[in-house]
């Protein structure tokens, strides 16, 4: 149970915003009913999350990816099952997806040389982001234009924060999406 | 060296420009964290909502409850950039440079310039940032004797948001504007930074001359 009251009923402040979210998802996630105590941070990051969960720069199968392998890389657990599946039904075969684990992308044939380099920020990014080299950035440069790797950082570093928040507030996700999204 | 072009106001699009209107209303310029993010418009103008809404009083709690939150944050992650801004944002704000500096460690637990509310929130800002997973229910109790659950939100939304555009600057190698050289460090002369790339950012900053 999450440690804020859940906000089933939309006060007016709110009622825009589970609309929006109901739109994009289907339903309205618990995460956002939880938001819906504070309705000024239930919108801006509300219409964050809608932004980053769908297709942009880069492919919504691969940004469900990064989503994974960042909630491993730093110990978040809130919303990983659904991210799961959300990968699956975006395409990604179960093998791919289970090679996101620790050290097995590295060699593994469901990934690209392109899709390595951004696995290689998110474990560096989440072991030390003051610390992200050449090394790093060097082959990101090769395989991404400059707003495609700002998407990149952005979908890490907002799934940083979401797994941080979901995991403090107490807060269950298994299913996002409750309409089929491919 | 930041790893990504800064978009320049005259280089930017419209989207981007109004995001870039609304930073210089708030923070009096364009800070190198928006020009970075003007690579992807769509993406930053609902990214930036979310700190507009936290740099300010309000809605729940006090600007100068959410700076000690930054502060605490963005230290345990070795952020440079966001350390020295908000050390100067807050002292603004009121916050002296003793209160700042007992914010490291534990320090604020049995300080004279915090309050019992202000320490619990500390409190849950360490475990926030360390391991949700292992924030104590005595931590909670003291946090919901004071807050209640729409400051709640706001409080670990605070947090959040700045371990996310902390390690988003940081892992962009976004630099701190000149206007900043010759600041003096409060909370890393306190506690020098962990890492070692982060400690070797602040000897570069501190040996920029002061700007003028």
């Amino acid at each position: 149970m999450p440690i804020t009251a859940t906000i089933d009923t939309p006060t007016a402040e709110v009622e825009e915003t589970y609309a929006k979210a109901e739109a994009h998802f289907g339903q309205v996630p618990n995460f956002v009913k939880v938001l819906g105590n504070n309705p000024a941070f239930c919108k801006s990051l509300t219409d964050f999350m809608i932004q980053a969960l769908g297709e942009g720069r880069i492919p919504w199968a691969f940004k469900e990816l990064i989503i994974l392998k960042t909630l491993r890389a730093t110990g978040a657990y809130y919303s990983y099952g659904a991210h799961e599946k959300l990968a699956l039904e975006l395409g990604n075969s179960p093998e791919k997806i289970g090679d996101t684990n620790h050290s097995l992308w590295r060699n593994s044939p469901h990934f690209t040389d392109g899709e390595r380099a951004v696995f290689a920020l998110i474990e560096q990014t989440a072991v030390d982001p003051n610390d992200v080299g050449d090394e790093i950035w060097d082959p990101l440069h090769v395989n991404y234009d400059n707003g495609q790797l700002l998407e990149i950082a952005s979908v890490i570093n907002t799934f940083i924060n979401i797994g941080r928040m979901g995991d403090t507030l107490g807060v269950s996700d298994p299913t996002l999406f409750s309409k089929p999204v491919a | 060296m930041a790893r990504l072009p800064y978009i320049e106001p005259e280089d930017a699009d419209p989207v981007t420009a109004k995001v870039y209107e609304d930073a210089t209303a708030r923070f009096e310029m364009v800070l190198n964290i928006f020009k970075i993010t003007g690579n992807a418009p769509e993406i930053a103008q609902p990214m930036w909502e979310i700190y507009f809404n936290i740099l300010q009083e309000g809605p729940t709690l006090t600007w100068l409850e959410k700076e000690l939150l930054i502060l605490k944050s963005t230290k345990m992650g070795d952020c440079l950039y966001c350390v020295t801004q908000h050390e100067v944002v807050s002292s603004r704000l009121g916050v002296s440079h003793e209160k700042q500096q007992d914010i490291v460690g534990v320090e604020y637990r049995k300080s004279e310039h915090y309050t019992p509310a202000e320490a619990a929130i500390l409190d849950l800002c360490g475990h926030v940032v360390l391991d949700p997973e292992q924030i104590p229910a005595e931590v909670w109790t003291r946090v919901k004797q004071h807050y209640n659950d729409a400051q709640i939100v706001e409080i670990v939304a605070t947090i959040g948001a700045y371990l996310q555009v902390s390690k988003f600057g940081d892992s962009l190698g976004v630099e701190l504007e000149p206007v900043w050289h010759g600041h003096q460090p409060v909370l890393f002369a306190v506690e020098p930074p962990t890492s070692k790339a982060s400690q070797g950012h602040l000897d570069h900053f501190l040996a920029q001359a002061p700007a003028s």
